[in-house]
């Protein structure tokens, strides 16, 4: 297989790597390493020593297994014997074995660091540059505090051979990677950036590599690096290509060198010594005129090399940004490329236009190409080269150009690629909003776009048009006319729905006159979509056709109709039902003058950062990298791009605006162009408001009229249907609660609540109730950002009197900012003072936490109100007279004494607040029931407030003492 | 169902391709050659799902053959369906290999379309399927002669065809058992149990409807003791004695037997087809006889050395000889040199296994031999080694559950010929499963 070297062939070696690659199958390869493995272990645990060439041969055999993915867990001893081997071949295998199968914390590591640096101080140059390359290719922490000293000597010595200086730098550049702290400072710095001006061209690649990542994390300090790159730069640039012979590949002077160069000068401003300045121009203008050159070659290599140089310096000049004259050249030059037949030259054209587009010197010639980008858009081949025009175009779109790109990109998007399209949507919405002078266009051109690509219209987009036609009283009247005309396309899209129903709902009324879009036109329009719709923009014309109601009284009857067919009225879409509900009874209960108000046309909404251009700024990512990793750069360049929109974008609106408003929320934007964070955040949030708007939009503004929580639904139901449901009064408290027993008490009148919040775990409660059972369900909510594990809640069972039986958990544990609920069922045995407890245990990151936690459990939670009239009441209160029967208790009122809250606490607390018993009607009475699995129990009470003194009297009568006195206790000082 | 069936040799080259389904694309082909053949594990797990194709498979001698499917199928009878395929492929051209695959590939998609129609499992029953899948080549078959065979595939007994004569009426019946076991090194099983089969090979004439009899727990128990002076005297066929009756926890049996008569009265009989053929499969996990004991003994005498001590008792009647019995010792993945003594049978250290391998040709019953063993270990050993079990493998000429087949009848309504005419052989033979001890 391999050939034999001479005198050096290790034939055991050969011999063993054809046998394995004739093996049948991977059973039989296994055999056959397990065989040699156990040669290789007896031949090294003989006593026999061995001589150095076999000892390589083996380190060989097991380099090769390792290689084919076995594990090798002897021979490092042998391995490191062969480094001190005189021999080149020996100590080249034992290097390599130690670079790939030595793991970091072996302990042979202060041996193999002694012989390294054995080497590193030898003569034999070739031997440091093995030791060289070992370090480097190890390259860990343990290396790099080893020999961060010795290293940059050998890179500056006089003595060292140039070889070894280019393999030294790149190690330093290396350990430089791992740990950065050991950067060389001081008396270094001057020696390291002279490296620059070597001999040796290969010296001074491997330090301007080296350099450029000192730079970037000290800039100051090597400063002084820009003139001797300069000067580099305009040795190699200016000269002739003989005295390079090395180094000159296909007719290109040093090409990896310049680019190098060029890459490191961008870490700088331009230079402020006018010499050195126009000795750097002087160069870039040799290199953007050595493009226009005709071709030393025909090879590939030829070009590629001189135009990676050329693309570098235009990158520079980009960077640079205040030579106009070179601007606009290396402008030119692009533009040549722009039409060149090879794909990659395209792509890189249009990525580097899109920068130059950016700059105010070069804005004007990139837009002299826009012919050809459009050009570009329609023929091109490559999805990403079609990409880069979209960008490009974007880029170069300014108020002269802005109709005609627009037009382009809407034509194009037509059979543009699906990958693309959500972007170009993105990329019309903004530009069609930040060039509109006339609104009519800019509502043409929205429109147009969900009816051509509806599909890639995210929600901001739409939202973006709403938030504009409402805001600008001008073309309200246009864009109902155009939406309406829109809809009567036979199929539109569910985006233009949307638009269209909100649009209609609020400004229906300027198109009403003319007969062809008369109100009862535009409502069965927009019903005719009902049915192809989501629910969601179900919700939403529910809201316009209530707005039909207010506009237009004269077609009530038939939205009405519509609101009380079965499937709104009944729809299993909670959010219809309630819509429909809600709307159906506002139309009928609600007079001309309520309607008028609740219904009224939206207020205008704030003026705030586009959100369409927030998406953007986030779907922007570097776009592929063909010659280098210019990542940074392009970034910091996007970001500059992005910021330099939104400010013409703020100047723009405000000369459109009547009040100059500070339309996008610049302020809340840092103009900062390194800190991309704050711009990445900001948008999320005004993401969320816009959403809010337009869903709160739809909804009548007075949300006090027409509730959507939960609770209030409830009682909007008993309102309608009669149904007495508990209602709950008490507002929530969410703040972090201190001691569980204080929330728990809470729970005597309400039965959802938080029970528990830490900054850890939140606890919430469910209960419901039903005679002697409760249904206990408590949601755990794990907030930090660990897995609870073992999670379990067990009844601690030492109360007889309250059963708390948990239901068996699905899973045990709860992963982070997950919840999980447990079910517990409660039976009510016999009346009950404490309440019952559960034993909550978990492990987070291996610490068990255990707690109890009182179930808040009450004793009037089993009550059931009776209703009863006056005569009734007071036989059964007179036959509850045995002493102890009766509890009586004085107090102050601890609120001002309001009728109508001490009837609902006494509800809420479960029993009847009965009306016209007590002679005195400031007076309450009331009865209940309470249920325990082995007797009931009913009471009475009587509650007298006493005005002038704020006090109350409480007096409770039931058939057993204890629970005379327990509801006492419960009630006391609640009023 | 089954969506396709691939046949690949040891390098991963497709050799045979049968697609029943529109849902297995080319591509699955690749997939597997990919992750399951070219993959450097360990540890395969016999079915694989690969972007929610599903591929089970075996591998016979160095051709891996694989069912592929994208529904959730029954994996035992995609296994079942494996090993029949193999099984009838074998019966057709010998040996599985490479070179038979290619030499007959023809022939093995004309099988797979025969026992696989549409993804279902059809027939693969060799007697019948060699009735018209014949090597022969073409030979036209007269039209009494196709219709003969439709109506015998699509007949009530599908297995055998009218007409059989045979000069001598015999039949063999070979008692093959698989002894697993799992025992802990102070000789404490720790799990055992017996894979039994009857193998039985029948030259009969005409349509014989056999009886057949064994001393299983149940079916004696259930005929009670009114019939046990009956049965005594039948059941005298091999004339062993010792358990009268054993427990079986599983029975599976040959389509051909009646399982309705077997669910009565506990009777088992059937026509048995012509030929050889798997009459039953059962399992027992009690009073199972071990016929070896392994003694091991392992010290690790300071650093770099270890002793082995290995002893084997055969543990049945001393008329009995046990054969071909093989104990394998693994050794340490850091060994370096094994001294070996034994006073029975070869004794070899295999570095290729990481074991010692000890063969003994032939071992009577109550007897017992014993090997020592020293290793040399490398030093630099952080890895604790795992200690894997010692293995072991034999050939008895008993059956260790204690099956004993009681009796075998034979009648033939027509032709007439009575039971003690047919001549009638009985085998038994105990084997090695996975037969362990742990060190």
């Amino acid at each position: 297989m391999t050939p034999p070297v001479k005198g050096d062939g290790m034939r055991g070696l050969s011999v063993f790597i054809s046998d394995i690659r004739n093996c049948k199958s991977r059973e039989a390869e296994i055999k056959r390493i397990n065989k040699e493995l156990a040669n290789i272990r007896t031949k090294f645990k003989g006593d026999k020593t061995l001589d150095g060439y076999q000892k390589k041969k083996y380190v060989c055999k097991l380099l090769f297994i390792f290689l084919l993915g076995h594990d090798i867990d002897f021979g490092q001893k042998e391995a490191v014997n062969l480094l001190v081997s005189n021999k080149y071949t020996e100590k080249q295998i034992g290097y390599l074995f130690i670079s790939v199968i030595l793991n970091h914390e072996s302990d042979l590591m202060r041996l193999i660091i002694q012989n390294i640096k054995n080497d590193l101080s030898s003569r034999n140059p070739i031997f440091i540059t093995l030791a060289l390359q070992c370090i480097a290719n190890i390259g860990n922490r343990e290396m790099a505090d080893a020999f961060a000293q010795d290293i940059p000597k050998l890179l500056v010595s006089g003595d060292t051979l140039d070889t070894v200086k280019q393999s030294a730098a790149l190690c330093l550049l290396k350990l430089i990677r791992t740990a950065p702290e050991l950067m060389p400072t001081g008396e270094w710095t001057t020696r390291i950036i002279h490296l620059l001006n070597d001999q040796h061209l290969g010296v001074v690649t491997a330090a301007c590599s080296l350099i450029d990542i000192l730079v970037k994390r000290n800039p100051e300090e090597y400063k002084a690096c820009v003139s001797l790159a300069v000067s580099r730069l305009s040795r190699i640039v200016t000269s002739t290509y003989t005295d390079f012979q090395d180094y000159t590949y296909y007719f290109v002077p040093a090409p990896w060198l310049s680019v190098k160069i060029l890459r490191l000068l961008q870490n700088y401003p331009p230079p402020e010594d006018p010499s050195i300045k126009s000795r750097l121009n002087e160069c870039l203008d040799t290199i953007l005129q050595k493009a226009q050159e005709a071709l030393k070659s025909k090879k590939l290599q030829h070009s590629n090399a001189k135009n990676a140089v050329l693309f570098e310096a235009i990158n520079l000049i980009i960077h640079i940004d205040s030579e106009p004259n070179l601007l606009v050249k290396a402008c030119n030059q692009l533009g040549n490329f722009l039409s060149h037949k090879d794909t990659n030259l395209r792509y890189l054209a249009l990525e580097s236009m899109c920068l130059l587009a950016t700059s105010e010197f070069s804005h004007e010639a990139v837009k002299k190409h826009q012919e050809t980008v459009i050009n570009a858009l329609k023929t091109e081949r490559d999805i990403s080269v079609r990409q880069r025009a979209v960008d490009l175009l974007y880029a170069m779109c300014d108020r002269t150009n802005a109709e005609e790109i627009v037009k382009e990109m809407l034509a194009y998007l037509e059979t543009a690629d699906y990958h693309i399209r959500e972007e170009m949507v993105l990329k019309v919405a903004i530009l069609a909003e930040k060039y509109a002078v006339d609104y009519t266009w800019y509502v043409d051109i929205m429109l147009n776009l969900i009816r051509i690509a509806g599909d890639y219209v995210s929600e901001e987009v739409w939202y973006r048009v709403i938030q504009i036609v409402v805001n600008r009283t001008d073309v309200q009247g246009y864009a109902a006319k155009t939406v309406f005309e829109a809809l009567q396309a036979p199929a539109c899209h569910e985006n233009m729905v949307k638009v269209g129903g909100y649009i209609l709902g609020e400004f229906g009324n300027l198109i009403a006159g003319d007969p062809r879009s008369s109100p009862l036109v535009q409502f069965e329009l927009l019903h005719s979509k009902y049915h192809l719709c989501s629910p969601q923009t179900r919700c939403l014309l529910l809201s316009t056709y209530v707005k039909f109601i207010n506009l237009f009284s004269e077609i009530k009857q038939q939205i009405q109709h519509v609101l009380k067919q079965e499937n709104n009225l009944k729809s299993s879409d909670v959010e219809i039902q309630q819509r429909s509900v809600e709307y159906l009874q506002l139309s009928m209960i609600a007079d001309a003058d309520v309607l008028a108000t609740v219904l009224e046309e939206m207020p205008s909404f704030p003026e705030r950062e586009s959100s369409i251009l927030s998406s953007i700024l986030q779907k922007k990512k570097p776009p592929m990298e063909t010659i280098g990793q210019k990542e940074e750069k392009i970034e910091k360049t996007t970001t500059n791009v992005q910021n330099g929109h939104e400010a013409k974008l703020g100047q723009v609106q405000s000369i459109a605006n009547v009040q100059p408003v500070d339309l996008i929320g610049l302020n809340s934007t840092p103009p900062s162009t390194k800190n991309h964070t704050p711009t990445a955040v900001t948008p999320v949030k005004s993401d969320q408001e816009a959403l809010l708007d337009i869903f709160g939009g739809p909804v009548p503004p007075p949300a006090q009229s027409v509730p959507v929580s939960n609770n209030n639904l409830d009682s909007l139901f008993s309102d309608t249907f009669g149904v007495p449901t508990q209602v709950v009064s008490e507002v929530s408290q969410f703040n972090p609660i201190l001691s569980i027993q204080d929330n728990h008490m809470q729970f005597i009148f309400t039965n959802v609540d938080t029970l528990f919040e830490n900054e850890a775990l939140k606890i919430f409660m469910k209960c419901e109730f039903k005679q002697n059972l409760a249904r206990l369900t408590l949601t755990f909510l794990n907030k930090t950002n660990f897995v609870f594990q073992n999670f379990s809640v067990e009844s601690t069972g030492n109360n007889d009197l309250v059963r708390v039986l948990p239901r068996a958990l699905d899973t045990n544990t709860i992963s982070s900012q997950f919840e999980v609920a447990q079910i517990l069922n409660v039976e009510c045995v016999n009346d009950f003072i404490e309440c019952p407890q559960v034993l909550v245990q978990f492990s987070c990151e291996g610490t068990q936490s255990r707690f109890e936690l009182n179930l808040p459990v009450f004793l009037n939670k089993f009550f059931d109100p009776v209703q009863m009239d006056s005569q009734t009441f007071f036989t059964r209160w007179k036959n509850l007279a045995n002493p102890g029967q009766e509890q009586q208790k004085i107090f102050k009122a601890n609120f001002p004494i309001d009728k109508e809250r001490n009837s609902q606490t006494l509800i809420n607390f479960g029993w009847s607040s009965l009306t016209g018993i007590d002679p005195n009607p400031e007076n309450f009475c009331g009865a209940g029931i309470i249920h325990t699995s082995t007797q009931q129990y009913g009471c009475l009470y009587r509650l007298e407030p006493n005005r002038q003194a704020q006090m109350y009297r409480l007096t409770i009568r039931s058939n057993k003492e204890s629970i005379s006195k327990r509801l006492v206790e419960l009630l006391d000082n609640q009023f | 169902m089954i969506g396709g069936v691939f046949m690949y040799n040891h390098k991963g080259e497709v050799l045979i391709s049968r697609i029943y389904r529109d849902d297995i694309g080319r591509n699955a082909v690749d997939a597997f050659r990919v992750n399951v053949i070219h993959v450097r594990q360990q540890v395969r797990f016999p079915v694989v799902n690969i972007a929610r194709t599903s591929f089970f498979y075996i591998k016979k001698s160095n051709i891996w053959i694989a069912v592929v499917t994208k529904e959730n199928i029954n994996a035992a009878m995609c296994f079942e369906f494996l090993n029949k395929a193999v099984e009838v492929m074998q019966s057709y051209f010998g040996k599985i290999s490479e070179e038979n695959i290619k030499n007959n590939f023809v022939l093995i998609y004309e099988l797979l379309d025969e026992i696989l129609d549409f993804g279902y499992p059809q027939n693969s029953d060799v007697g019948i399927l060699k009735t018209y899948i014949t090597q022969q080549g073409v030979k036209s078959q007269s039209k009494e002669e196709t219709s003969q065979i439709t109506n015998q595939v699509t007949g009530q007994i599908g297995w055998r065809r009218e007409g059989i004569k045979y000069r001598r009426n015999e039949l063999f019946l070979d008692v093959l058992e698989y002894v697993n076991l799992l025992m802990s090194p102070q000789g404490q099983v720790l799990s055992a149990h017996v894979a039994g089969k009857i193998v039985m090979k029948s030259y009969l004439s005409g349509m014989p409807e056999c009886k057949f009899g064994i001393n299983d727990k149940l079916t004696l128990d259930s005929k009670g003791k009114s019939s046990a002076s009956g049965t005594e005297s039948a059941g005298n066929l091999v004339g062993g004695s010792g358990k009268s009756s054993i427990a079986i926890d599983d029975i599976q049996f040959h389509q051909c037997v009646k399982l309705s008569k077997f669910e009565s009265d506990h009777s088992i009989s059937f026509i048995p087809p012509d030929g050889e053929f798997e009459l039953m499969k059962y399992r027992t996990t009690k009073d199972i006889n071990l016929p070896f004991r392994v003694i091991p003994l392992v010290k690790e005498t300071g650093k770099g050395k270890m002793e082995v001590k290995v002893i084997v008792k055969s543990n049945f009647k001393s008329t009995l000889i046990g054969q071909k019995i093989e104990v394998r010792i693994p050794t340490p993945p850091n060994t370096c040199g094994v001294q070996l003594i034994c006073i029975k049978g070869k004794a070899k250290y295999k570095a290729s296994d990481n074991a010692i391998v000890w063969k003994i040709k032939r071992m009577g019953g109550m007897k017992e031999s014993q090997l020592s063993a020293e290793i040399e270990l490398m030093s630099n050993e952080k890895k604790k080694w795992t200690r894997p079990p010692i293995s072991m493998s034999f050939e008895v000429p008993f059956a260790p559950s204690g099956f004993k087949v009681r009796y075998l009848k034979v009648f033939e309504p027509k032709l007439n010929y009575s039971d003690n005419e047919t001549i009638k052989w009985v085998r038994y033979i105990g084997r090695s499963g996975l037969y362990e001890t742990r060190c």
